[in-house]
């Protein structure tokens, strides 16, 4: 019968795909030999001592970029394999203060103009080159060059205020800045990359060198270097034994690209052994990954935060066009303008509602622009804002916002109808969802809202900034690095990203003090000035603070000596060891 | 004699007028490219925003970087320049660089995933095949019979099964669950070599390519057993069987050949179709290719990427098309060529 024949064919190819699946175990056995056969001749130093350390499985859930040159890279992917490749001369410790990292130890001049490095002895590249000052000459050149920002690179922030960079001597190199600088370690804190490989490249060609791309060839001075990859898969570090702070304590780290939704799976199966940035457990996930025993978690707050925009003010057709930021031209938005109305939608909106039903309680909510772990934060400074629609009510009707005409929602005093209008993006999935949330918390206190269609983030954010138009509130948020406090970047009336168009003299000048020098020079006063600026913005509300996300990161306990720092689990990854 | 100089004859102009035929069809070929260049460069175009907008999220950078990069990119010519200039680069073959990896060229990116989308394709339309066609038979020779309704259960509730979700199903039971294939991307280690490799990728497929395989094998399987059911009706048929031919023989000389015709046309199509499927597959198991490319350059708007990947499975298509219709000539005689 020719219909048995059909039969033999499925059965036939079905027991192939049986053979398939039983000869992997062999295979992943046979695997892992070779990986080890792999790593003891990669390392010429110490045989039998690479045989007992162990590698680890790292995931993250989209793949590097694959530009693996400090001074060009642009993901949160590819620092991921960079934390581990490259130092700079400074870095966080777990109170968010520098600790020496390259440099053994620092001095700055008497008015914050100069600041001298004293690097460690003995540091050297991957490919065995000694690590000196020309080194971080190179680097910061680079960064000052006209060529970098047309090549492609945007940390051109480092070196705003850098007059000239110069070594000293081998170990020794000064920065010189034109002004003031109370900023001036994190400045120098970029990434250190290697004069004697890309001395020669010219600045618009070293994106696409060789050595900024290709694994074994990326040359840093970190404790692992980038051997082996198989693109959008695959990224193998490997421990360089010369590291000068000592060999690392594990053979290697192997990062995997992974789908988000598995990860919990592989986790627990014990494919992967740490996931970390940038995104970490998702929060749904977290009571999943904590009840596995072999699993590690620490739970730590984001810099970056969500909030609430107002469009305090709005800027001209013609100061759009030219891009002109000038607080004299700005138009104001007489919608919000009584600072009563705007106190009054941060009391409505009942935002731990936010924060354990969308966030699953794995997040903050926030009342300046501070993290908890930052020595700027400053609980007492701030109102609270606790939830209270009674309050939120009492202040419009004391602002002289009624309803006169009985539909529910309230006038404004001179009893025209009063509606907020409230732009959102799409992207984030959080944030999605609080904005109908709002909107309901407002209209209960006879707010009345009307919510646009969400925009994409990309169109959503041109609008942020290209505000000739009738917004009146927005959804936003930032992702912040865990660097000084100082807020001049988003919060000074004429700064660029000031998208609320909040213009406060008071504001201002609160800021300026915090880098005044030399007043400044001294913690204490930083820590008052950004007090008494936090408690002026939390009383004026240019925008709502919604709340930071948690950031969940897993390991397998296995691994011993991670740091649990509020910028991450990365530091000193040269002493991780796996337990066996 | 006569009647063999005449089919001679025929046979000839037959053959002069295939030949017209498959010019013909290659000369409406240019003109439908250029249409779809104009298309993917207004499609991408017509989206707002660009790689340089979007959520600026770190305060850190200075917005005026934006505007340098925004002009040395040619971003702000005239869309007219933009899309000559394009134009002209796609054709010495050169599709620029990617806007979302800084200093890569969108070849390179697309040469280092091409073949696994084309492995992973060419795997599934393997199971799509080996599964459809003999049930497909199988239920038509038995029609209503528990069998046949088996397989048209299984055949909807495979078109009814999104991928992404059918994939995850596959990865948790038979890579979480039962350990017997690997969850994610196209080797266990990067160390394996020769037939190693290649039971290594070969296990890396089976997910994704059953995952991708089974969708389209829902839909084969109706057409397979449509086809033979309506060609079993059909005169010749009921002549061959007339003829006292046995079952077999007639199953396999005259209703099969002429039922998997319609089969080659949809095969043509099927090529874009598996491209376009791999995208949500080739996510869901890491596979590292043109779909994972794709939806990344979506998302950062990676626009010379994305035209790239649009041209290429617009080609796709229009080529399996092209070779569907001539393929369909030359095994069907009776199709004209007007």
């Amino acid at each position: 019968m020719k219909s048995s024949k059909l039969w033999l064919v499925l059965v036939l190819a079905l027991s192939f795909m049986l053979v398939l699946a039983a000869c992997g175990d062999n295979n992943e056995e046979a695997g892992g030999n070779n990986d080890n056969n792999n790593e003891e001749n990669n390392d010429n130093n110490n045989d039998s001592d690479s045989t007992e350390r162990g590698t680890i499985t790292a995931a993250m859930y989209s793949a590097p970029g694959h530009q693996f040159n400090p001074l060009f890279y642009s993901d949160a992917y590819e620092a991921n394999i960079l934390d581990f490749t490259h130092e700079a001369l400074a870095k966080l410790d777990e109170n968010l203060d520098w600790e020496p990292s390259l440099a053994e130890s620092w001095d700055i001049n008497d008015d914050f103009t100069e600041i001298t490095f004293t690097l460690n002895e003995g540091v050297t590249w991957h490919d065995g080159e000694p690590f000196t000052a020309d080194d971080v000459v190179f680097t910061y050149n680079v960064l000052m060059d006209e060529d970098y920002v047309a090549a492609g690179g945007v940390r051109t922030n480092y070196v705003a205020d850098l007059e000239t960079v110069e070594a000293i001597d081998p170990l020794t190199v000064k920065f010189t800045y034109t002004d003031t600088n109370i900023n001036a370690i994190f400045d120098a804190a970029f990434i250190i990359v290697p004069e004697h490989i890309f001395g020669d490249v010219p600045i618009l060609e070293m994106p696409d060198y060789s050595a900024s791309r290709n694994a074994g060839e990326v040359i840093g001075t970190g404790p692992f270097q980038l051997t082996n990859m198989l693109e959008g898969e695959r990224y193998e570090l490997t421990a360089y034994d010369d590291y000068w702070q000592g060999a690392p304590g594990l053979a290697g780290i192997t990062w995997r690209v992974i789908e988000q939704s598995i990860m919990p799976g592989l986790l627990e199966n014990g494919e992967i052994d740490m996931i970390a940035e940038p995104n970490g457990v998702p929060a749904a996930d977290f009571d999943t990954v904590d009840a596995l025993e072999h699993i590690t978690t620490y739970v730590t707050q984001d810099f970056g935060y969500q909030y609430m925009g107002f469009k305090l003010h709005h800027r001209t057709t013609e100061d759009v066009e030219a891009g002109v930021i000038d607080p004299d031209n700005w138009i104001e938005n007489e919608k919000i303008a009584d600072v009563r109305v705007r106190q009054a939608i941060v009391y409505a909106i009942n935002r731990q509602a936010l924060v354990d039903g969308l966030l699953h309680g794995m997040g903050t909510v926030l009342n300046a622009n501070f993290p908890e772990a930052s020595w700027a934060f400053d609980e007492s400074a701030v109102n609270p804002y606790d939830y209270s629609p009674e309050t939120a009510e009492e202040l419009l009707d004391e602002a002289g916002y009624v309803d006169v005409t009985g539909d529910g929602f309230r006038e404004d005093p001179d009893g025209n109808e009063w509606t907020l209008n409230f732009d959102y993006p799409t992207g984030n999935a959080v944030r999605e969802r609080s904005a109908p949330i709002i909107v309901e918390n407002l209209e209960e206190v006879g707010i009345r809202v009307d919510l646009r269609n969400p925009r994409e983030a990309g169109p959503h954010f041109d609008l942020v900034e290209e505000d000739d138009h009738d917004w009146d509130m927005y959804l936003a948020g930032w992702s912040l690095s865990a660097a000084d406090p100082d807020p001049s970047a988003l919060w000074l009336s004429t700064a660029p990203y000031n998208y609320t168009r909040w213009n406060d003299p008071v504001s201002d000048e609160l800021i300026r003090a915090g880098i005044q020098a030399p007043e400044a020079f001294d913690q204490d006063y930083r820590k008052q000035a950004y007090s008494d600026w936090a408690a002026h913005m939390s009383e004026q509300v240019p925008q709502v603070f919604l709340y930071s996300s948690d950031n969940i990161y897993a390991y397998n306990s296995a691994i011993q000596n991670v740091k649990h720092y509020p910028a991450g689990i990365y530091s000193d990854a040269h002493l991780w060891t796996l337990e066996q | 004699m006569h009647g063999h100089g005449r089919a001679l004859v025929l046979s000839l102009r037959r053959n002069v007028e295939m030949h017209k035929y498959i010019t013909r069809r290659i000369l409406q070929f240019i003109p439908m490219l250029f249409l779809v260049t104009v298309l993917v460069f207004a499609l991408a175009k017509a989206a707002p925003g660009d790689p340089l907008t979007g959520e600026r999220l770190d305060p850190n950078i200075d917005p005026e970087v934006y505007e340098i990069r925004r002009e040395a990119l040619g971003l702000n010519d005239p869309l007219p320049v933009q899309y000559w200039n394009w134009l002209s680069s796609v054709a010495t073959g050169d599709f620029g660089k990617s806007l979302q990896y800084t200093g890569r060229t969108v070849m390179e990116l697309i040469q280092a995933r091409i073949w696994n989308t084309f492995y992973l394709s060419l795997f599934a339309l393997g199971v799509t095949l080996a599964i459809a066609i003999p049930i497909g038979i199988y239920s038509a020779n038995r029609k209503y019979s528990l069998f046949d309704y088996g397989a048209t259960t299984f055949a909807f509730l495979g078109l009814a099964t999104p991928n992404f979700f059918a994939g995850l199903l596959a990865i948790y039971v038979f890579s979480l669950t039962l350990g017997w294939f690997p969850a994610q991307g196209t080797t266990t280690a990067m160390s394996l070599t020769g037939f190693e490799l290649f039971i290594d990728k070969l296990r890396h497929l089976v997910l994704p390519g059953f995952t991708l395989g089974l969708a389209s094998t829902a839909a084969y399987m109706r057409y397979m057993r449509t086809e033979i059911l309506e060609v079993k009706g059909s005169d010749f048929i009921r002549t061959a069987r007339a003829k006292g031919l046995s079952n077999e023989s007639v199953l396999y000389k005259h209703t099969l050949r002429n039922a998997l015709i319609p089969i080659i046309t949809l095969l043509g199509l099927e090529f874009g179709t598996l491209l376009s499927g791999a995208i949500i597959t080739e996510r869901v198991f890491n596979y590292p290719g043109l779909g994972t490319l794709f939806l990344n350059a979506i998302q950062n708007r990676d626009y010379p990427v994305i035209m790239a990947i649009n041209l290429i499975l617009a080609v796709t298509i229009l080529i399996g098309n092209l070779l569907a219709d001539i393929f369909y000539a030359i095994v069907d005689p009776r199709i004209r060529y007007d």
